[in-house]
């Protein structure tokens, strides 16, 4: 029969790894393969340990499921999604920081002498290094998409939906656990004049910077976001009128003692602080009307300064408008 | 359309045949896993597939469950494909049902595991009791933790006709074990099986 002298060099062209493994776990056969990546010869691994030539090996894990397979004499399996590989090889793509070995589809197969009814195990190696770069790259990207999605493309801060969905979810916390929470809204003061004095880039430039010497000096809880042009919104997690009045007062001296570098320029801007501490049974919308209005007074009473909500203000309001 | 329905004949005697694959797994699995496993023999049900998303939707309502496929294929044309359906509290269970000490195998891998291992001896059984032996796929994870499951369910089960409900119950000693068992069948392999079927009912 001609298959019998064809089987040897069809193992050994074979696009896959073949590893042949007796009862005790002794490796009976390895294919070319398997050799030339592991760099062995077929001949001196014979009747050696499968745990002694591969020494590294899942040892615990490999031999469970091996003697499952003996056992039960049924196949075992193993993927890349769950384990990238049963064996340490090298592959032949390009290297990618995450994919140094090659990424492995493993079939372990029970498998019964014809001559003699010894029961022997093949462990099928397939190359599964192109799905799992493709899976990498492919989480990299909606990483990426979803970073894009919440934030604010010019300045970095996240984006006005992003922020305030953030805003709800602290809401619901705090309410729920009955912790402080505040929110401070600012605005660049007389914003108008500086694009009209030296053009939209100018402006540009101040955002940029306000919104880099904000984010620098915040906690890395605090969360803050671009609400529209030239105004943005600070969520405060854990921190009471008195602690977000504290901040919104350095905020202030700082960018106050900012110069923002412009064509050779140096730009002076002030910010106008409104703050708000959450109390129960408030909406998103009313703490953000509840800060807009201490926002607004701070500019009434003269800009460069941090105002803090109180419950008169905004009947006071009301009048004066 | 060739009715795919089973006469009560060939539905007992599948029942049968399940029974015994299921006795000799219980058998297998309990000296496998070294711990006393008893199975619950199961009533099994023919199903029509469009109906199956909904039944699992309420059983299992607002609950995460994975789904686990594993596909065979035998001769004579007879083929399909498991689906395990778990909803686990904690899957501390598994993996002292596999024996995994502190090991980095994760749950994933846990599920994929004891599914194929759970399918693969009861479907061997079940091929020998048939005059048949069945080769497999590697297990494929349709549903992790989902609580949209049955979508997915219902677009594995929409290419196959027939659905053999099979739910099993793996009471263990020491903690019980539950997970649902579903063998999806394409509607010429159906019409193979009630073939084989005819032959044993023939041969009795």
């Amino acid at each position: 029969m001609p298959l019998a002298g064809l089987l040897q060099p069809l193992l050994s062209q074979l696009n896959s790894g073949v590893v042949l493994l007796d009862a005790e776990l002794k490796l009976v056969f390895i294919n070319q393969f398997i050799a030339r990546r592991a760099d062995l010869q077929p001949e001196d691994v014979k009747g050696k340990s499968l745990f002694e030539v591969f020494s590294d090996l899942p040892q615990a894990w490999l031999q469970r499921k091996l003697h499952g397979v003996l056992s039960l004499q049924v196949p075992a399996f193993s993927s890349w999604e769950q384990r990238q590989y049963i064996f340490k090889l090298p592959h032949l793509r390009p290297l990618s920081s995450d994919s140094a070995y090659m990424a492995q589809n493993c079939s372990m197969l029970p498998l019964t002498a014809a001559d003699t009814g010894e029961r022997y195990i093949c462990i099928l190696v397939e190359d599964a290094t192109d799905a799992y770069v493709y899976q990498q790259q492919l989480q990299h990207s909606v990483a990426r998409l979803q970073l894009a999605n919440r934030t604010d493309g010019l300045t970095g801060v996240f984006n006005r939906s992003y922020w305030q969905q953030q805003l709800g979810y602290e809401i619901q916390r705090a309410e729920r656990y009955q912790h402080p929470l505040s929110l401070l809204l600012f605005d660049l003061d007389k914003f108008k004049q500086l694009n009209d004095h030296y053009g939209h880039l100018g402006g540009d430039a101040v955002l940029i910077e306000v919104a880099r010497l904000v984010a620098a000096l915040l906690r890395d809880t605090d969360l803050l976001g671009r609400y529209g042009g030239e105004e943005f919104g600070i969520i405060l997690p854990e921190t009471d009128l008195t602690g977000a009045m504290q901040v919104a007062q350095r905020l202030c001296s700082a960018v106050a003692a900012h110069r923002v570098a412009f064509e050779q320029q140096q730009l002076l801007a002030t910010i106008s602080l409104g703050v708000t501490g959450f109390t129960s049974g408030l909406s998103s919308d009313q703490l953000i009307q509840q800060a807009d209005e201490a926002l607004y007074s701070a500019k009434r009473q003269g800009r460069n300064q941090a105002v803090a909500w109180r419950d008169s203000q905004s009947v006071y309001l009301k009048k004066v408008k | 359309m060739t009715t795919l329905h089973f006469t009560e004949e060939q539905r007992d005697c599948l029942q049968e045949l399940v029974n015994v694959a299921m006795g000799q797994a219980s058998d297998k699995l309990a000296r496998y896993l070294e711990t006393m496993v008893h199975l619950q023999v199961p009533a099994i049900k023919l199903v029509d597939t469009q109906q199956l998303p909904e039944h699992f939707a309420k059983r299992y309502q607002q609950q995460s469950v994975s789904l686990i496929s594993l596909g065979f294929f035998g001769d004579q044309g007879l083929r399909g494909e498991t689906i395990m359906l778990y909803q686990l509290a904690n899957v501390g269970v598994l993996a002292k049902l596999l024996g995994y000490s502190d090991d980095d195998s994760s749950e994933d891998e846990m599920l994929t595991d004891i599914s194929s291992v759970l399918t693969t001896t009861f479907l061997n059984g079940l091929a020998e009791q048939l005059d048949n032996s069945f080769s497999y796929a590697a297990p494929r994870i349709l549903s992790s933790r989902d609580e949209h499951f049955a979508d997915k369910l219902a677009a594995t089960a929409q290419q196959w006709q027939l659905a053999l409900q099979v739910d099993i119950r793996y009471q263990l000693t020491d903690y019980s074990f539950h997970c649902d068992m579903i063998l999806l069948i394409p509607g010429e392999a159906v019409l193979r099986l009630r073939q084989m079927l005819d032959q044993i009912l023939a041969d009795f």
